[in-house]
């Protein structure tokens, strides 16, 4: 799941490491995360992911948000 | 003020002249706000998606009467649901202005949606709403210089203490008597307002389009750029504090705590619905019914009415103002009543989409997402407003699932309290039993439903809201519609058919149809012939397939948990066929009603005779 790129390395938002700020590398195109502001370039703050296949929680500005894991595997960081 | 008028989608509506709307992100306090404006209680909670149709109502600037319309909470205006759908087509409607709502503590994503709106060149106000708890948290945001940035009047409100409300309406009134004079893509003209880079507001000319204005927000191209920008320019942020509800609504996101917290939670909801249940009716409304209510007009008409047919409809067995107090007032009113002031707190505190996170893994297995489990919980009060509510589900399949899942296993709370009066007199146990087929319903329908049904689930995507301790005004506010509702929606399909009931049982008609019927309810479920009319009200409203088996006396714990499985998986009732059939379609709705009481009828009758078998063997 994790890909070399330059200095630092791109990886799924599913399995990276929590309690970290992350930049959005790469997002899928789906309106909820464009209106959330889950976009190229946003600074998030991954909290946790929940085990057993649960979703990923996440912070931007002071909003927390919960995305599924079919979706956050998709979400793809660097940092 | 005005008439309530929740209307759905009326495209009447959107060719509608003279409109203001009222729009913002989801659960930023829009509801609360058309509440304050408008006088028209609506029903707002703490998480995003609580409106999905739009409410309209009337209130007064000055002299001038304007219609306003609390349109359903939208991230943005790209139209990614069905809610926001509705807010595009009303933004496109050429309202007369629009007050939008910002959210203090997002500041970023409401201005980008602020930025949005600004683009349909539109008269805008915007309400800084929540400002205290963005304080709270660390925030100072410099109202003045937001208001230049945005080209557009910027009050500070808390809508839940009713604060700003006047301050808003007056800069309104400006906005709207302005725009008469000069309506164009020029904010600065538009409002007064402009930024110290506004080229109009220099020179006093309006700029036509803004094409070289380097602080009009219409050279931005992108507007989470600019929002951004905005954002950082008029807040500062300080290391805010940590309140005690801010930990524990932390701690209630993670598995550990989490998960017990929640079911503890669960628990003690149920406690308190059951348990205080019980108490209101053994200790306050039975005593009150048995004791004063019914011998009261049982002495009343039996003085007036002489004996025969019309007194036995009015006061007999099933008369009307025998079974009319007892059902409704002694053994499904209080429940009803303890659901929604336990629903309600549940909803205003923000913990159900924290539920919703903890057990979206349980749920995808089931083949809907962790958020459908809020519209889920809502259907055990009442299948009407969760299949409503399934709106907010982002896919067709999603929004047949739920309503399935509501239909085919969920009682609502008026059938609950039946079931709880039901079984009083037999084991706790039962209702507990009651319970577990309810989930094993829900999991058996859910998981072939989602095989059967074409389609896809979209992930789960919510916003987690604040946890905090609600209103008590609101709380008291939404407490008291909901019980209006009720009392309203319910109580007079109860009534009618209580008045059935009666009507069926003295002149004759029940013995002649359980003649027919007696095959299938005394045969293969093996209920004594008078349950008949418990199928046939079951139509009217959903306890009513409960309640009248409370009248039969000498009902043994089979009989009383077969007629309760199948009065909780029986057809919904009459509103729930209408519901669904507007949602979907006739024949959705139909198709519905007949596999619910195939299987209610099916799954009851195999208890009956599988329990009867073990009886023989053992």
């Amino acid at each position: 799941m994790i890909i070399k790129n330059y200095a630092q390395k791109i990886q799924s938002l599913y399995y990276a490491k929590d309690n970290r700020l992350y930049v959005i590398a790469d997002v899928p195109d789906l309106g909820i995360l464009r209106s959330l502001g889950i976009v190229k370039n946003a600074i998030i703050y991954k909290k946790m992911t929940h085990k057993f296949g649960g979703p990923v929680l996440l912070m931007i500005d002071s909003s927390q948000i919960a995305i599924g894991k079919d979706i956050a595997e998709k979400i793809y960081v660097r940092g | 003020m005005a008439a309530n008028k929740d209307m759905g989608e009326d495209a009447k509506a959107y060719k509608k002249s003279g409109i203001i709307l009222l729009m913002g992100n989801p659960n930023v306090g829009k509801s609360v706000l058309f509440s304050n404006l408008t006088g028209i209680r609506v029903i707002s909670s703490n998480y995003a998606g609580t409106t999905v149709t739009y409410t309209e109502g009337t209130f007064k600037l000055g002299d001038e009467t304007y219609t306003l319309i609390d349109v359903p909470g939208t991230y943005s205006l790209d139209a990614t649901s069905e809610a926001e759908e509705v807010a595009v087509r009303f933004i496109d409607s050429k309202p007369l202005a629009v007050i939008c709502v910002l959210d203090a503590t997002n500041l970023e994503r409401n201005i980008k949606l602020g930025l949005d709106i600004q683009k349909y060149n539109i008269p805008v106000v915007y309400a800084l709403n929540m400002l205290d708890v963005a304080k709270r948290r660390g925030y100072e945001i410099n109202v003045g210089l937001l208001s230049k940035e945005l080209g557009a009047p910027v009050v500070p409100t808390v809508a839940v203490k009713n604060e700003g409300i006047k301050e808003l309406t007056d800069e309104l009134k400006k906005v709207i008597k302005r725009s008469g004079i000069s309506r164009g893509s020029c904010a600065y003209k538009r409002t007064g307002i402009g930024c110290d880079n506004c080229a109009a507001k220099r020179t006093g000319i309006g700029c036509g389009g803004c094409a070289s204005c380097p602080g009009c927000f219409i050279n931005y191209m992108n507007t989470w750029d600019r929002a951004r920008e905005i954002t950082a320019k008029v807040r500062k942020t300080s290391e805010g504090k940590v309140s005690f509800l801010d930990r524990l609504g932390n701690s209630m996101l993670k598995p550990w705590p989490g998960i017990p917290m929640a079911i503890l939670v669960i628990l003690f909801s149920m406690g308190i619905i059951v348990g205080t249940g019980k108490l209101l009716q053994g200790y306050l409304l039975g005593p009150l019914v048995n004791e004063i209510i019914v011998p009261f007009f049982r002495k009343l008409i039996s003085s007036v009415v002489p004996a025969g047919l019309w007194r036995n409809v009015l006061i007999g067995e099933y008369g009307i103002f025998a079974i009319g107090f007892e059902w409704i007032i002694e053994s499904i009113f209080p429940y009803v009543f303890l659901f929604y002031v336990v629903f309600s707190f549940l909803e205003d505190s923000g913990i159900l989409p924290r539920l919703s996170v903890l057990f979206d893994s349980i749920m995808r297995k089931l083949g809907v997402q962790g958020g459908s489990m809020i519209t889920i919980l809502l259907g055990y009060g009442c299948a009407v407003p969760a299949i409503i509510g399934s709106r907010t589900a982002t896919t067709k399949k999603e929004r047949l699932l739920i309503s399935c899942i509501v239909c085919f296993s969920v009682p609502c709370i008026s059938q609950t309290g039946a079931l709880i009066s039901l079984f009083a007199g037999f084991s706790p146990m039962m209702l507990v039993l009651m319970f577990l087929l309810s989930f094993a319903e829900m999991m058996l329908v859910s998981t072939v439903l989602s095989r059967l049904i074409k389609g896809k689930v979209d992930p789960m995507i919510i916003e987690i809201p604040n946890l905090l301790i609600p209103n008590g005004k609101a709380y008291a506010k939404k407490l008291m519609l909901r019980m209006k509702n009720f009392l309203i929606d319910a109580e007079i399909p109860m009534l009618l058919s209580i008045v059935f009931a009666a009507l069926f049982k003295e002149t004759g008609l029940l013995d002649r149809v359980a003649v027919y019927l007696e095959p299938v309810v005394s045969g293969w479920l093996g209920l004594p012939k008078n349950a008949v009319i418990a199928l046939i009200l079951g139509i009217i409203r959903r306890e009513m397939a409960v309640a009248p088996l409370l009248e039969i006396e000498g009902l043994t714990a089979l009989q009383a948990f077969v007629g309760g499985t199948v009065a909780l998986l029986y057809l919904p009732c009459l509103s729930v066929f209408g519901v669904l059939a507007k949602e979907f379609n006739t024949r959705t709705a139909l198709a519905i009603a007949l596999a619910t009481t195939l299987n209610a009828l099916l799954v009851g009758g195999l208890i009956n005779q599988i329990v009867h078998l073990l009886m023989k063997l053992f």
